[in-house]
């Protein structure tokens, strides 16, 4: 049996927890109780998880964190589980939606009748609707509904109401370290966070990190946060809800709706809120980019450095930003061959320097002034086509060349995940230094009133301001919550001046500009 | 296909021997022992290579000018090999009429006293195969684990080139 795992990693130490099996369409997959359904189906060797509904094109998964919803399927009879966030059970049984659609897929296309056009069809007379829905759903691939209820699901979700004086959404680096300084001073604190485990995007970053020794430089992200969420964990005024969605903010009632596991809905009402969501990962427009075997640099880093499972044989990356550079060394770390980085850019290779000579020393290619046109293969990626790019950008006819690969990795930048700040009301800027839209904020990170604002959320930028961030929001939040202490205004001065001197390189001119306009002195004028 | 002579290093993302001359050390001064050399040119925010040097060789004007080694001050301990989040600093020295470079290695399989490697210079080319003479594994502080190993090669002048190695293993 093909297992695409890694056994043998020089930095970690995958500790994958019991053997179990799971059944996909009936047939045995080795999996271990630490994985998500995902990483076991994909180390398993399956590539295509689901077909879109539209097309009925064959996906994969893209972010690797319950995000971009490509990898949906059917698991223990409840369709549509984003199999990428759902953790392992013994004995579960998964079931592939594509269906019908797979032997009648050709014949609907010759008839030329997407499915959006019969479903709407066969709703009248209202006694063919139900009959039709059957079949319809089967021809889709939107799975099945249950004929009954599961054995081990709850059958009255529960409910529950919470108060707290902090509310930390998001359990990132700046989501951390918020709660942990407002902990520290006497906040009774709440962290909410979608994943099982808290530490965000930490867990799978294996290098160290720059910045100022004082705070996080020199560590490895995956130690940083597993020192972090030891340190909170053992807080008595902070309370964890992991594998916990906010929803939704309701302003006239001032509460945030959770859905916990098990669906679980929870009420929970703060005094201060800390919105520390993080950022989706952007993808590119090129011809098949939606093929399975085309990646976000996360998803790859996700499988890689999670759950230490090989997402191919040999990959082509896509961008040049330090994220990409970065993915290219963790792949030459774990023994995956880099066909090469395109960069598109003609002025230089975006991210560090130091980062670009590290993998270009161990001879992966960096090949400027190029761009990917189109990943080739039916089912999943076999080789891609790029194509050089002259001095305005625009494709050189003629200069299309082929590179063998079997995944492509697209590093492109991230885009702030900016859905839960919308509904506190803010002022929403467009700022493309910025990575995209954010709330106006003033000096001490609130866009509203009661609300603060840090990480990638607020602008796309490193873990390490990040976290200075996320300690600053955290520090003014416990200030308006009249819990200062004597040290507390010192260490704002101490953050800020950090965070001044770590934005003060050529590489963050544009977001310090940036940063300036979104930023005002008291967003209580700005919102009245 | 553009060649790598027609861009810069920063488009190309390597330098050339002559484009970091100023901060490769005097043949001299490798004769006299271990030196660092921080191949790290660009204004980053980052500083704990200077922090970490007990002799204090290594001069930060602040958080974002790039490092500046005093070769005089400099005891090569690898202090500073061990800590950079870039893996850009590397000792090189000459002795006995062979050439010595050490270097961050973070890859497979485990290096051993007597493995020969492959070496290859900023480009990624192989220069050469040398020895692999002092490996020494990194399992506690920040930016462990990590292995710092020194390879030694019969050209003194090589050791100005290789900036890193693949393991021979049969």
């Amino acid at each position: 049996m093909t297992d695409w795992r890694i056994y043998d990693h020089p930095i970690v130490e995958f500790d994958r927890g019991k053997e179990v099996t799971l059944y996909l369409d009936g047939k045995p997959i080795k999996a271990f109780d630490s994985e998500t359904v995902a990483a076991a189906l994909y180390a398993s060797g399956l590539r295509e998880f689901s077909k879109s509904i539209k097309y009925r094109r064959p996906r994969g998964f893209f972010c690797a964190i319950g995000r971009c919803s490509s990898c949906m399927m059917e698991v223990d009879g409840v369709p549509n589980v984003r199999t990428c966030v759902a953790p392992v059970k013994d004995g579960m049984k998964i079931r592939s939606q594509k269906t019908l659609a797979r032997f009648l897929n050709p014949i609907l296309n010759l008839m030329k009748l997407p499915p959006q056009k019969y479903m709407r069809m066969f709703t009248r007379p209202s006694i063919i609707y139900k009959p039709a829905m059957m079949v319809m759903r089967q021809l889709t691939g939107i799975g099945k509904p249950a004929e009954e209820i599961p054995e081990n699901m709850e059958i009255t979700p529960k409910s529950m109401e919470l108060e707290t004086e902090f509310l930390v959404i998001g359990g990132g680096p700046a989501g951390l370290m918020g709660a942990l300084e407002a902990a520290k001073r006497g906040v009774n604190v709440t962290i909410v966070d979608d994943k099982d485990m808290l530490g965000g995007q930490l867990v799978k970053q294996t290098h160290t990190f720059f910045s100022d020794i004082k705070y996080a430089a020199g560590k490895r992200g995956f130690n940083l946060g597993k020192t972090m969420v030891e340190e909170i964990k053992e807080m008595n005024n902070v309370k964890i809800l992991t594998n916990t969605t906010a929803v939704g903010y309701y302003p006239s009632e001032n509460r945030v709706l959770l859905v916990g596991p098990e669906e679980t809905s929870v009420k929970i009402k703060a005094e201060k809120y800390l919105i520390a969501t993080g950022a989706y990962e952007k993808n590119l427009v090129f011809e098949n980019n939606d093929l399975p075997g085309v990646y976000g640099a996360g998803g790859v880093q996700t499988l890689l450095n999670v759950y230490g499972i090989k997402p191919g044989n040999r990959g082509l990356i896509i961008g040049t930003g330090n994220v990409a550079l970065m993915v290219a060394y963790h792949l030459i770390q774990a023994g995956i061959e880099v066909a090469g980085i395109v960069a598109p850019s003609r002025r230089r290779v975006k991210g560090y320097h130091v980062h670009a000579a590290k993998i270009k020393r161990h001879g992966v290619p960096i090949i400027t002034r190029h761009t990917i046109k189109r990943a080739l293969g039916t089912n999943f990626v076999k080789d891609a086509i790029i194509v050089g790019l002259d001095e305005n950008y625009e494709e050189i006819e003629g200069s299309e060349k082929k590179i063998e690969c079997d995944f492509i990795c697209v590093g492109v930048g991230l885009s702030p995940a900016y859905d839960l700040v919308k509904l506190f009301n803010p002022e929403m800027k467009f700022i493309p230094n910025l990575g995209g839209f954010i709330p106006i904020r003033d000096k001490q990170y609130r866009f509203v009133e009661n609300a603060y604002i840090a990480g990638d959320v607020s602008s796309i930028e490193e873990a390490t301001t990040a976290m200075l961030e996320g300690s600053l929001a955290g520090l003014y939040a416990t200030k308006a919550l009249g819990k200062s202490d004597e040290s507390i205004d010192a260490k704002i001065a101490e953050y800020s001046h950090a965070l001044e001197e770590d934005r003060n390189s050529p590489f963050s001119t544009g977001l310090v500009k940036a940063m300036r306009e979104v930023t005002v002195e008291n967003i209580l004028e700005v919102i009245q | 296909m553009i060649q790598d002579n027609e861009l810069n290093a920063l488009q190309r993302g390597y330098y050339y021997r002559d484009e970091i001359s100023h901060v490769l050390p005097s043949r001299e001064r490798l004769e006299k022992g271990r030196v660092a050399v921080i191949e790290c040119i660009e204004e980053i925010p980052c500083n704990p290579c200077s922090v970490v040097c007990p002799t204090g060789a290594i001069f930060k004007a602040d958080l974002c000018t790039p490092s500046i080694v005093e070769v005089d001050k400099c005891a090569g301990c690898t202090k500073c090999v061990a800590v950079c989040p870039g893996l850009a600093i590397f000792l090189q020295m000459i002795k006995g009429g062979k050439g010595y470079v050490t270097m961050p290695y973070e890859l497979n399989p485990a290096p051993k006293v007597g493995d020969k490697a492959f070496m290859y210079d900023r480009s990624g080319k192989e220069v050469g195969i040398g020895n692999i003479v002092q490996p020494t594994y990194q399992d506690k502080g920040d930016s462990y684990p990590r292995w710092i190993v020194t390879v030694e090669m019969d050209n003194p002048d090589l050791s100005y080139e290789v900036r890193a190695i693949k393991i021979k293993r049969d």
